[in-house]
C-alpha cells in the first residue's frame, strides 16, 4: 500500500490538471474539464481515510496524464470559436468600456 | 510618376475587358439598350449577394474555404445530444495508440500484434458489459444500434419464423426498428404496433393482451430519441418472462450511460447499444445477446464467425476501444452528469415558461431530463429552426430531419398536426454549460416573439378567437 499523498504533492497535482484543462481550445472540453478537476479535488480535500485518498490521487495522477495529452490533440485541431464565448468577449468589452468611462468621469471630476 | 503608373494600370484594365467581352461566354450579358436602374429588392442582403462576373462563365465558383480564417467564423451552439454526442477527449486519447502504433488485427491469434489488440478489444467489452450488468461473453460489437436492431429484430424472427409468427412493438420506436418490421410483415409475419399512452408510455395491459402464443419478440425502446420518455422496462421484462418463448429487446441507444440499466434485473434479452450516443465514436455498437438462457438467433452477416459467429467480420479495434472507454467512463460519472443534466433541464424550462407563453412539454415529465421536447404553440418549428442560425438544434430525430413532415412520434402521442410541427427538441449533455442555456434561452425568447408578432394566427389568439372554432376552407 502506497503511503497517503502528502498535501503539498495534491496540491501540485491540482494545480497541474487545472492547468491542462484550461489549455482546451474547445469552450465545451474546457470548462467541463475544469469543473471536474475542481469538483474531484474538493472531494480529495473532504477526504479523511487514507486509503482511500490514495486510491483518488492515484486515479487523478492517471487522469492528469490523459487531459494533458488531450488538450494537445485538441489544440491541433482548433475549431472557430462558439457563439456563447464571443457574446461573452463582447460583453466583457462593454464592460471595460464602461469601466474606463467612469475612471474617466472621475477624474474630471477631481 | 505616379500618374504615368495609373495610366498604365488603366490601360491594361481596359485590355482585360476587352479580352473578356471577345471570349465566348455561357451567359451572354445584356446590351445597354436593354439595362435599367431598378431599386434593389427589400430582402437585399450584403453577405449573400452574389454577382456573376464574366471570368465565371456562367458557373458558380466557391470560393474555397481557408483553414486559416478561423478567426471570424463562428460555430453554433450545440444542443442536439440525441442525435450525436461529441466524442470525449478521453475517449480519443484511449483510442489513438490503436490508430497510431498498436494497429494488430484482434483476431491474429499468432503475434504479439494481435494479441494487444485482442486484450484490448477484450477490457473494452468487460467496460460495455460492466454498464448493464452484464457478462462480457454477452457483447457482441457492431456498426452501432441500426444494426444491432436489425441484427435481434429480423435475427430472432427469422430463426423463430416456422413456428412463431408474431412481434410487438411500439408506434414511437426508432426508424430502423419500424422499417426492420415492415421488411418482416413483406416476409409474411405479423407485427403488432403498440400505441401510447398522452405520455408516451405505453399500456402495460395493453402489451399483456397483445401477446399470442406465437408472439416471439416484443421490442420497445429504452428512452424516446425525441421525447426522452422512458418505458419501464423492468415491468415489461416481468410480462415478457412471465410467457414461455417470448423474447425481450430494448433499444437503448439513447439510455445507455445516461440511466442505470441492469439487464438481470429487467429480463432483457437483447439490447442494442450505440457508441456515439455517450461520447464514444460513430460507427460502432454493441448488441447485449443473452446466453443463459440462451436466445438462438440468425446471423446477418455470414462469414470467418467472429463475435460467437453472429457478426462476422474482422473487430475495428480503435472503435471498440473507443466504446469501450466512453462506457467505462460513463459509469463512473452517471451520478455527477444525471445532476447537471437535470439542472441544466430544469434551468432551460423553467426560463423560457419564464418569458414564453404558450409552451407546451411533449413526453412524460419524468423522462429523461437530457431531451426536452417542447412545442411552441403559433409557431413553426422549421422556421424557428432556421432563424435561430446560432443554436445547432432540431425538431425532431435527425434521420427525418431532411423532411418537412410532422414527427410521427409526437402524433402518437396525439400532439395536435399543429403542435406536432411546432416542436423542438432540445439535447443537453455532459459538456453543456450554463452560459449556453442562457444564451439559448434569450435567442428562443426574442425569435419565438418575433415569429409570433408576424403571425395571424397570435394576432387572432391575442383577440381572444378559438382558432379551433374557425372553419378555414372557406376562402
Amino acid at each position: 500500500m502506497a503511503p497517503p499523498p502528502t498535501s503539498q504533492a495534491i496540491k501540485s497535482l491540482y494545480h497541474n490538471m487545472l492547468r491542462s484543462s484550461q489549455s482546451f481550445s474547445s469552450y465545451n472540453f474546457r470548462e467541463y474539464f475544469i469543473r471536474r478537476t475542481k469538483d474531484s479535488f474538493r472531494e480529495m480535500q473532504a477526504e479523511s481515510d487514507p486509503t482511500r485518498l490514495s486510491t483518488l490521487y492515484a486515479a487523478a495522477q492517471r487522469e492528469s496524464g490523459v487531459i494533458r495529452r488531450s488538450a494537445i490533440v485538441n489544440q491541433l485541431y482548433r475549431g472557430p470559436k462558439l457563439a456563447v464565448e464571443l457574446q461573452d468577449k463582447e460583453v466583457e468589452a462593454r464592460e471595460m468600456e464602461g469601466h474606463a468611462l467612469e475612471t474617466g468621469l472621475e477624474r474630471g471630476n477631481n | 510618376m505616379l500618374a504615368r503608373v495609373s495610366r498604365n494600370v488603366a490601360r491594361r484594365a481596359n485590355v482585360t475587358r476587352s479580352l473578356c467581352g471577345a471570349r465566348r461566354t455561357f451567359v451572354q450579358p445584356s446590351g445597354a439598350d436593354r439595362a435599367s436602374v431598378v431599386d434593389v429588392p427589400s430582402t437585399y442582403q450584403e453577405d449573400n449577394h452574389f454577382a456573376p462576373r464574366p471570368d465565371m462563365l456562367g458557373f458558380k465558383l466557391e470560393a474555397p474555404q481557408r483553414n486559416g480564417s478561423t478567426a471570424e467564423q463562428v460555430r453554433p451552439i450545440y444542443l442536439d445530444m440525441q442525435a450525436t454526442t461529441p466524442v470525449d477527449p478521453r475517449v480519443l486519447d484511449a483510442m489513438l495508440p490503436y490508430l497510431t502504433d498498436q494497429y494488430g488485427n484482434p483476431h491474429s491469434r499468432t503475434h504479439a500484434y494481435g494479441w494487444e489488440a485482442e486484450k484490448a478489444v477484450e477490457d473494452a467489452r468487460k467496460n460495455v458489459a460492466d454498464i448493464i450488468g452484464a457478462d462480457s461473453k454477452d457483447i457482441v460489437f457492431t456498426s452501432g444500434a441500426t444494426e444491432t436492431n436489425n441484427m435481434a429484430i429480423k435475427g430472432v424472427a427469422r430463426f423463430h419464423k416456422e413456428k412463431k409468427k408474431h412481434i410487438i412493438t411500439t408506434q414511437t420506436e426508432h426508424k430502423c426498428v419500424l422499417d426492420s418490421c415492415r421488411k418482416l410483415s413483406e416476409e409474411g409475419l405479423d407485427i403488432t404496433y403498440l400505441p401510447v399512452q398522452k405520455n408516451g408510455i405505453i399500456d402495460l395491459a395493453e402489451l399483456e393482451a397483445a401477446i399470442r402464443p406465437d408472439t416471439s419478440l416484443i421490442s420497445i425502446m429504452a428512452v424516446n430519441n425525441e421525447t426522452g420518455v422512458i418505458q419501464p422496462l423492468k415491468e415489461i421484462g416481468a410480462i415478457a418472462r412471465k410467457h414461455r418463448g417470448v423474447y425481450f429487446h430494448t433499444d437503448a441507444a439513447q439510455a445507455v450511460g445516461k440511466i442505470p440499466l441492469d439487464v438481470n434485473e429487467m429480463n432483457i434479452d437483447l439490447m442494442s447499444i450505440s457508441g456515439h450516443k455517450l461520447y464514444g465514436p460513430k460507427g460502432i455498437g454493441a448488441a447485449y445477446v443473452r446466453r443463459r438462457p440462451r436466445v438462438r438467433l440468425e446471423p446477418i452477416l455470414s462469414g470467418g464467425g467472429q463475435e460467437r459467429g453472429l457478426r462476422s467480420g474482422t473487430l475495428a479495434t480503435a472503435l471498440v476501444v473507443g466504446i469501450g472507454e466512453a462506457s467505462r467512463i460513463a459509469k463512473l460519472e452517471m451520478a455527477r452528469d444525471h445532476a447537471r443534466v437535470k439542472d441544466l433541464s430544469d434551468r432551460l424550462i423553467s426560463k423560457i415558461n419564464e418569458q414564453v407563453e404558450h409552451v407546451v412539454r411533449n413526453g412524460d415529465l419524468k423522462g429523461y431530463p437530457g431531451c426536452v421536447n417542447l412545442s411552441f404553440a403559433y409557431v413553426e418549428g422549421e422556421s424557428l429552426l432556421m432563424a435561430l442560425k446560432d443554436i445547432a438544434l432540431s425538431s425532431g430525430s435527425a434521420c427525418t430531419s431532411a423532411s418537412l413532415e410532422p414527427s410521427y412520434v409526437l402524433r402518437a402521442l396525439g400532439a395536435a398536426e399543429d403542435m406536432a410541427h411546432s416542436s423542438l427538441r432540445f439535447g443537453i449533455g455532459r459538456f453543456t454549460t450554463e452560459a449556453e442555456i442562457d444564451f439559448v434561452v434569450d435567442k428562443i425568447v426574442a425569435t419565438v416573439n418575433r415569429l409570433r408578432e408576424m403571425s395571424p394566427l397570435w394576432e387572432m389568439v391575442q383577440e381572444g378567437i378559438d382558432l379551433s372554432t374557425i372553419n378555414w376552407s372557406q376562402h
